[in-house]
This record gives structure tokens, sequence and C-alpha cells, in this order.
């Protein structure tokens, strides 16, 4: 079987759900992934929902997707033994992601200054919630409050009701994607000055600088002498990009210019109170948007979702069908592109999981394991590949070190 | 010397995934030459009605030279296969079919650039029946199931964001993919084409309800800020017309510390609030009690009253908070650039530091066609005279050459 892009590299993952979609994204490329967890487990694994439905550490589905693909071990840095051992693993990794609050590693004697005495090739990338100095530095978050703050919250919903949060954990993941970009880029720098570097990634500023970037250029633009007039921050989606009822769901659709306003027409079989000059302004429909509204319910029930979807293909607009998780699926689409791969993890059992999101020609990305149960790995990482003799695990699982 | 400057980009790109892509190539020092035709604007150029002083397009291509040239003609073709050979990462964005009907889908470039590192980043795909439907972010979110649950319990039907989201999560994972794609080449010499899909990228965020369907036979239905392991956890409406403050308390000893701030009313003490499975089953009064708490303040001072209190709060942003918030302004994360249009205008930097590199660049995005003629001289080795020619056949487009193009979608 051909491997994948990054099977050369060994990575530490000793971050929570902050970091664990930058590890998991190593891990589809093919690169060896350990996830060092305390002996009382990842946080990750109390976190909703849970295969079964009720909640158990090797059954939280959460941590079944993010962590798909790594090795497990168990590890409580806080002690002495513990920490000699990861200075240990950091020798001999290309990459740690780690996303405790600041000073913590330094604490421990484990920042980067320590690790990289050991090993200056070593990439190591801290993911923190507000940013390791500054006036937020101790401030608490969370996905919902980092979401809050990213700029898109404000965006969602209903007008007039209360904002509402994007499914999964996007404010976590926008740190994770940044981590990862950045720690590839310092090892692309690393093939040319033979070291590594430190990281320092927030999930604050990069849920605010990378989920909508182009808001504050669309402030700044709108607030200086002749910029366009300042777009108001609320939650638009059903005026910008409506949806609508059809036979057997939900659709939205996406006119924006003159040319695709027509075409929805010409979908919807040309109803004569929709051939009205007006509508064809963008920001004459968004005026009026719940007038539009109750004049395109008549046409719209008349189809079915697929129906619309593809005659907005054929006659040039976009329009999309609100699939539910089942929808996506069973969708042919789905099929065809073989996305959903079957895993099976030994205490939650088989399933299908979501793929890699591409296909590769050369070194093809995949899931190549299901995500570790607390410790599983510790044997083939202590013994087989450190050396330490089998006694000497007893002993430090006895002492609470692994 | 900055991370990625011996790298090369070719961008074929519109709207905000590969755009956005492109944008973090040149910041991490590579050059990024974006492909453009003033007779086929990339999309985010007609948002407005003057194609060079759009706020989102130059967010988006930023740190990038603009290669203006009419992909109709031969001569226009034959140019932009030279850039081919020249580049080692192409990324794509275009409508299904677009790049094949040009002549530069992957089979055909890689006989000119046998190493090229080819992303293709189409909503649905490039394989399966969907592959040449034309999507935008809020389809994409409206396709992968994301939108059927972004919304509260009680709304008629979800209508997610205006935001373009998930395209900018789609931009990073191209980003990760040509990274990924440029390290496995340096070790085997072989070049490759990643078919990345967006819808894809989507449902890799939601893996987790995906899993709760194929595990539980459960299909996600909007549950609003709600979450199964903290109460309470939401928005709160705060004095003003809509301005919320975000609060989410995982544990009893988070609680003790907001009923503390709040003067232990009566309420809290209340043996339903006692405990998270309490909250949980009481969370609608729960809630009632706090939005009652909540809305006699501004947002701010709910923010800072509990997270002095050590209790996860945060404001609800706009953009003029964002360039208020003191974290922001500690870590320099806006930058100002100066557009030969637009003027002096602020952007978002780039949200990470690395010890090993100098703080990034960061360039104002380019005019239509404003590096034509200087690519062509550098890169090209074209004479003066014929690159003058080409301008005036309307092969090349320059900013002067190009200033009919463009019409806005708004008109």
């Amino acid at each position: 079987m051909k491997e994948g892009a990054l099977s050369q590299y060994h990575v530490l993952d000793l971050a929570d759900s902050k970091g664990a979609y930058c590890t998991k994204l190593f891990a589809d490329l093919g690169a060896d992934v350990i996830k060092v967890e305390a002996p009382q487990g990842d946080p990750g694994r109390r976190m909703p929902p849970f295969a079964g439905g009720v909640p158990h550490p090797e059954k939280s589905l959460y941590f079944l997707h993010r962590n798909a693909g790594k090795r497990g071990i168990t590890l409580d840095i806080e002690t002495d033994d513990g920490r000699d051992i990861l200075i240990g693993l950091a020798a001999r990794a290309d990459i740690l992601v780690e996303s405790s609050p600041p000073d913590y590693m330094a604490g421990l004697g484990l920042d980067y200054a320590v690790l990289r005495k050991v090993n200056p090739r070593l990439v190591m990338a801290s993911i923190t919630e507000f940013g390791r100095s500054g006036p937020y530095k101790n401030r608490k978050g969370s996905n919902l409050v980092d979401f809050a703050m990213s700029g898109v919250m404000i965006t969602s919903g209903y007008p007039g009701k209360e904002p509402s949060l994007c499914p999964g954990t996007p404010a976590y993941d926008a740190a994770s994607l940044y981590a990862n970009i950045s720690i590839l880029a310092a090892l692309h720098m690393r093939n040319a000055i033979g070291e590594g570097q430190f990281i320092d990634v927030s999930v604050h500023e990069t849920s605010r600088l990378g989920l909508y970037p182009w808001i504050v250029p669309h402030y700044s633009y709108a607030i200086n002498p002749g910029g366009p007039p300042p777009s108001h921050e609320s939650r638009l989606g059903a005026s910008v990009y409506p949806v609508y009822p059809c036979k057997d769901g939900l659709i939205r659709v996406i006119a924006l210019t003159p040319r695709q306003w027509d075409a929805l027409v010409r979908v919807l079989g040309n109803p004569e109170v929709l051939q009205m000059p007006d509508w064809r302004s963008f920001l004459y429909r968004i005026g009026n948007a719940a007038d539009l509204y109750a004049l395109m319910l008549e046409f719209t029930q008349k189809y079915t979702m697929v129906e619309l979807f593809e005659a907005g293909k054929r006659e040039g607009v976009p329009i999309a069908p609100i699939l539910n998780i089942k929808d996506f699926y069973d969708s042919p689409h789905t099929k065809a592109r073989e996305f959903f791969v079957q895993v099976e993890h030994p205490v939650a059992g088989k399933a299908d999981y979501p793929g890699p999101p591409y296909k590769w020609t050369e070194s093809p990305a995949r899931i190549a394991r299901p995500a570790p149960c607390l410790g599983e790995h510790n044997e083939q990482v202590y013994c087989q590949e450190l050396g330490f003799p089998r006694d000497d695990l007893v002993a430090l699982k006895g002492a609470g070190v692994i | 010397m900055l991370p990625l400057e011996d790298v090369k980009v070719l961008s074929f790109g519109t709207g905000g995934v590969v755009p956005d892509a492109g944008k973090i190539f040149g910041e991490l020092g590579a050059d990024v030459i974006k492909i453009e035709s003033k007779d086929n604007l990339d999309f985010m150029r007609t948002i407005g009605p003057d194609m060079n002083n759009i706020a989102g397009f130059n967010e988006a291509n930023r740190n990038k030279r603009s290669f203006g040239a009419n992909l109709k003609t031969e001569k226009g073709k034959e140019l932009v296969s030279r850039l081919v050979k020249w580049t080692d990462i192409l990324l794509e964005n275009f409508r299904g079919g677009v790049m094949k009907s040009l002549g530069f889908d992957y089979d055909n470039l890689r006989k000119l650039n046998p190493q090229i590192i080819y992303v293709s980043s189409q909503g649905f795909g490039c394989g399966g029946p969907y592959s040449d439907f034309q999507a935008y972010g809020p389809m994409l979110s409206a396709a992968s199931g994301m939108l059927s649950f972004w919304a509260q319990p009680d709304d008629p039907y979800p209508v997610g964001s205006n935001s373009p989201l998930p395209d900018h999560m789609a931009s990073k994972h191209a980003v990760i993919a040509a990274l990924a794609a440029l390290d496995y080449r340096r070790r085997t010499g072989k070049g490759q084409h990643i078919d990345m899909a967006q819808t894809e990228v989507a449902v890799n965020l939601i893996g987790e309800h995906y899993l709760d369907y194929t595990y539980n036979h459960r299909v996600a239905r909007p549950m609003g800020n709600r979450s199964s392991h903290a109460a309470p956890h939401g928005c709160y409406p705060c004095k003003g017309n809509d301005e919320w403050c975000a609060i989410a308390i995982f544990t009893d000893e988070e609680w003790r510390r907001f009923c503390q701030v709040l003067g232990e009313p009566a309420w809290t003490r209340d043996p339903k609030f006692g405990g998270l499975q309490n909250r949980l089953k009481n969370v609608e009064e729960l809630d009632q009690h706090i939005r009652e708490w909540t809305s006699g303040f501004d947002g701010y001072v709910v923010m800072e009253v509990l997270q002095a209190a050590g209790v996860a709060a945060g404001v609800v942003q706009r953009a003029p908070d964002a360039l208020a918030d003191p974290q922001l302004k500690w870590l320099g994360s806006m930058v100002e650039l100066d557009h030969p249009v637009s003027g002096k205008r602020l952007y978002p930097g780039v949200p990470f530091r690395m010890s090993g590199a100098p703080p990034v660049r960061s360039m104002a995005a380019p005019l239509l066609g404003q590096h034509t003629e200087e690519i062509c001289r550098e890169l090209l080795k074209m004479s003066d005279e014929e690159v003058q020619r080409l301008i005036k056949e309307d092969v090349l487009h320059t900013p002067a050459s190009s200033k009919s193009g463009g019409t806005s979608i708004l008109s």
C-alpha cells in the first residue's frame, strides 16, 4: 500500500480538544501520531455524543472522530519520572503539539527551551485560549466563548433571536488548522536551516482572524470617506441566502447577480409575479425579503430538493439542498466518492467514519486505525520502541506515572 | 528567512477558498501569482462598483501578484503554460470542468511540469455526479449536513449564517494538503493531484454528529447553543440593541463563582440548580434567570466581571469590537496596508508566531493585471515590444487596459 505524504514524521499530541483536529490531520496523512494522555484521560473523552448514548471514556464520538488514526499512551508529566519520559519521547519526535494554559509547561520544566536541548530539530506548537501573553492571557475560554468573539456568531441565526453556535467546534478547529499550517511551514523551513522552532497559536486570534477575515476590512472600508455603506453586522442568513421549503425538504438559493435571478425565475417556471423588474436587484430583494419569501413559497413547493438542485445547475443559479446528516450519508454522490470508511473500535464497535476530505493520486490519505483506548499503546511504545523492561512498566503504572 | 520563501504558487482561484489559501502562502513568504482575466473576473471583484476597491477581494488576495491574461486566446494560454512550468503548486477552485476546458487539467499540465502539485477544491469534489455543480460557502453548509442543525430548536427552519463559512475552513485544508504534498515531493520527487471536496471538509468539522448517526442512528437536530455537558451555555442578551454575552459553565466550581458574582440571589440557592444534571434539567428556567441578570448590564461588564471570577464569558463581537479588543491589540493582530486604489485600510494579520521566522510580510492585494508586465519581463523573459503588442491585442491585461472590465452584481 502506498504511504501517506507525512509518513516519515513522528508527532507527540499532548493537546486537548483545542488541538485534536490538528494532529488528526497529520494522522490522516500518514504521520505516526502518539496521543499522550494523563492517566485519567483526555477531557475530550467526556465530550458528547457517545456511542450507545451513555457517557463512557472509550465511546465519546467527538473523541473517536478527532483522534482516529492516532496511537495512545498515558503519562503524567507532572511527576519527575513522567517529565523525564516525555523528554525522551520529544528527543525522537519531529512535532509536539500541546494546549496547556500559559506557563504550565514551563512550570514543569518542559518548555521549548528545555526540549530543544535534547532535540534541536523539534517543532513545538502551543495552542492557548487567548495567547501566551497579553491582557487576556489568563482568561477562560471555551469553543462557545471563542466563537462568540470570532465575528461569525453575530451573523448566525435569526434576526432578533439569540445568535446560534455553528455545529462542531469551529473556534477550536480554527486554532488546529493554523497550528497545522505553521507546523508544516516550520518543517519546510527545517530543511533549509536544520532546526525546529516554537509556534504560538491562540484560539481567540485564529478564530477571530481566520473564520471570517472579510468583516474587519469591510468595516475599515466603510468608515473611511468614500467607502461603501457600512454592512449591518447582524443575522442576515435568511435574507441574503434565503431558505425555502420544497416538496420534500428545504433548499438554499444563492442568487446574487441579475443573471442568477433570471435563472431562478426560469427554474420556477417563469411565474409572472417574479418577473417584476425590481426583483432583479439583489439589494431590492434583501430590502423586501419578507415579501419575497411569501411570494416564493407558492413556487418552490412544487418541486423536490433534487429537482431544484439540478434545475439550478442547468439554468445557472446555485441552489443547494439542505441535507441532514442521513441525507448526506445516503447521497449517491457521497457513495460515488467512497467518502465514508469503515473503522472498527475495540470498545465502541464498528461504524462508518467520515474519511479525509481529499483524494491524493500518489500518497493516499486514510484513517489507518481507530482512536486509541486509554493507554492502549503503552507497551508498544514504552517497551518495544523506547526499550523499557516490562517490569518498569508495571512499576510506573503502580506509581501512577502512566 | 521567511518559511516558504522558495515556494512558487499559481492560483486559479475565485471567491473564498483558493484566494484565502493563496493569501496564506503569500504571508508565509511564497511567491504567489494570481491568474486573472478582465473578461472572466474573480466573483469577489464583482460585488461592488470598482473591481479594484472591494474590501473582501482585497482581503483575500493580499500577498499575491496579479497576472492578467485572456485565456480564450492561444497566446494567453501559452504564456500561462510557461508559468505552469515555473510553479511548484497550482491551486484552483473553478467550477468543475472549467480547467479541463482550458486545457489546464492535471493530466495535461503534468506533461509540462511532471512534479507539479495540483490542488483542486470544488464544492462537491472533482468526481461523482455533482462534481461540476457550482458551490458557494453557504451552499456547502447546506449540502454537508451542517446547516440542518445550525439553528435554535424553535427556529422555523435553519438559516445558518451570512458569513461564507465553511469556506475559510476549507481554504486552510487546501494549504495543509499542498504543504504536505510539497514535503512528499521533496522526499520522493513526485508531484500529484489532490481533489479536495469542500463539503467533505464541512463533514469532518462535524464528524461526531456523523458518528452519532452511524453508531446510534440519530440524526442531529438543532440544539442552539445548549450543551449536554455545560449549563449555563449560551448567549445572553445585554443592554443595548442586539448585544449579547456568551457564558459557558462546565464545573460546579465555576457555577459557585458565577453565583457569587451575581450576589447569590435566592434562586441560585434553589437545589434545582445544584449540580450540572439539575441545571440541565431546569435549563429553561435557569436561562431565564440569567437573561434577567445580563440584560441589566453592558455586555463588556458581564464579560469582565465573570472573567475576573474565572468564568468563561465573551461578548458576541462585531468588527469594531475586534479593533478595540485589548488582546488583539497586544498581539498586533490587525495590519494596516496601503492599497493603490483603496488607500490605507485595516486587515487581519497572521494569527500565529513562529520563533524562527521574522514577522510575516503583508502586501496589499493587486490591481487586476498589476504585475503582468513585471512577470513577462522577469519570469517569461519577454521583450518590451512583445509585451506591449500583446497588451494592445488584448491578450495581456494590465490595470490600464482593464478599466472597462467589471460589472457590479449589485447594479
